[in-house]
């Protein structure tokens, strides 16, 4: 047991985390301005509640383009979405057993009917595209971009103080890795103390969050602490966004797209 | 022995007198007292974004006990409303939705994007939302003992039920029956077992958060 902690590799939680985030590159996406990606994901996120299948064909044919232009590898989206495939399957199920009409396929009692298996799709089709567009949209795009332009967005809003959400992201993006670490040498420092011998799950987890807790809380303070003593202030620069000259183009297309998508 | 400037310009006599004047503003010091609000109000911003990462790590944490594993996800946004309150925990989860709508990979199973808001899940993921402001404003009003803050947790695992499984219906078309077999039962044990953890959790980070 102590060889396999020691020496087995064993996929962990930073795996699953580092698989769906950015990758650096020059593609078209990736120098696209962050405002108008938002806006085009935005609006084809909403307008697709309306699609039917040759608008869904239409934009996945656009979306597998941008994907192989941006250099993402389909082995990489399958393994990303494993679980949202799983949803999909079961959303799929759920409409063709309950939707009335010519049944299909015929078990005991239950019926998969073709309507519903019509239905089915489609809403799968949306749920996926929309996923897709999700994925690249981050696998392009700089965190600390997406956070100034938050920023942007929410300035016309009234109540709400964005330079503080903005903060709030990027404290919020520091603390993810932190916290994936600390429990990693919590666990790693029960676990040289036998903790795995422990059959209670419940014991098991307690011992590894009293410490994660405790932990946790008291180096936020610690940097509540330090920005203060560095003088932090709302009052900070601006962030700046640089435009690659393709934005017009995208603007008119995803318009067009969209009015496609609810129309047809 | 008091301080003279030589200089009549402050800027060059001082030359960190931009600074000085955001340490003055922050202290807003008024007739003798130090208003400590503003540092108040950063460590309640540190606090609230470490809650929204916490509700993110807990959607990767699950504890396999009996068929549905349990996720710690909702078990934090019950914690942030007990510690952190009705604002800020409204804060907090906010921010941990925007992410999530933006696409990074927050929600249960390592996923995100707008498409979860509107799928068929949606409906817990934004019944957070009034889920975490009732449960800070109930353990607001009442005295902050154990059995308090498990009254307050449960009256916002039951808002996020109330919201969750009608769209879970609305969303996949299913029967009224089969929508809380799926959405409900199933979790109901694992809840009980994490408000218990989440009252435990509360007494050990109370403290720290209320040092000062």
């Amino acid at each position: 047991m102590c060889f396999k902690t020691w020496h087995g590799y064993k996929p962990d939680i930073m795996d699953q985390l580092t698989s769906f985030t950015y990758q650096t590159g020059k593609s078209f996406l990736h120098m696209l301005d962050v405002r108008c990606k938002i806006f085009s994901m935005g609006l084809l996120s909403l307008s697709i509640i309306k699609a039917d299948f040759a608008s869904l064909a239409l934009t996945g044919v656009i979306i597998a383009t941008l994907v192989i232009n941006a250099g993402i590898k389909s082995v990489v989206i399958f393994r990303d979405l494993k679980y949202f495939f799983i949803l999909l399957i079961f959303v799929f199920v759920a409409r063709a057993l309950t939707t009335d009409g010519t049944p299909l396929i015929i078990f005991f009692n239950i019926s998969m009917t073709k309507q519903g298996m019509i239905i089915g799709a489609r809403i799968c089709a949306r749920f996926l595209i929309i996923m897709l567009l999700g994925m690249v949209f981050i696998k392009t795009t700089k965190p600390s971009s997406v956070k100034g332009a938050v920023q942007w967005f929410l300035s016309p809003v009234p109540f709400i103080p964005e330079k503080r959400v903005s903060i709030m992201i990027s404290l919020f993006l520091r603390f993810m890795p932190f916290l994936i670490k600390q429990t990693k040498q919590i666990s790693n420092a029960q676990k040289s103390r036998c903790s795995d011998l422990q059959p209670n799950p419940i014991k098991k987890t307690a011992r590894l969050c009293v410490p994660l807790f405790k932990k946790t809380f008291q180096s936020a303070d610690r940097l509540a602490t330090a920005m203060e003593a560095r003088c932090y202030s709302e009052d900070r620069t601006d962030p700046e966004f640089i435009k690659s000259g393709h934005e017009t183009i995208i603007y008119l297309a995803t318009l067009a797209l969209s009015i496609i998508m609810i129309l047809f | 022995m008091g301080t003279v400037f030589t200089d009549k310009n402050p800027k060059r006599a001082y030359p960190h007198f931009r600074t000085f004047k955001i340490l003055l503003s922050k202290l807003k010091i008024s007739q003798g007292k130090i208003d400590m609000n503003i540092s108040n109000q950063l460590r309640m911003t540190v606090y609230a974004s470490l809650f929204a990462a916490l509700i993110a790590a807990g959607a990767f944490i699950a504890i396999p006990i009996g068929p549905v594993p349990i996720v710690l996800q909702n078990m934090f946004v019950l914690l942030a409303g007990i510690i952190l309150g009705s604002r800020w925990g409204l804060a907090c989860v906010s921010v941990y939705l925007l992410m999530g709508a933006l696409g990074f990979p927050v929600f249960a199973g390592g996923t995100g994007g707008i498409g979860r808001l509107f799928g068929p899940t949606g409906g817990y993921l934004l019944s957070y939302l009034p889920a975490v402001y009732a449960t800070g404003i109930i353990s607001e009003k009442l005295q902050k003992t154990m059995a308090n803050d498990i009254i307050a947790m449960v009256a916002g695992s039951l808002i996020v039920y109330a919201a969750g499984v009608p769209w879970l219906k609305y969303v996949t078309g299913m029967g009224w029956n089969k929508a809380v077999t799926v959405g409900m039962y199933p979790f109901l044990i694992g809840d009980i077992i994490k408000i218990i953890a989440a009252a435990y959790a509360a007494k050990i980070i109370r403290p720290i958060v209320k040092k000062q």
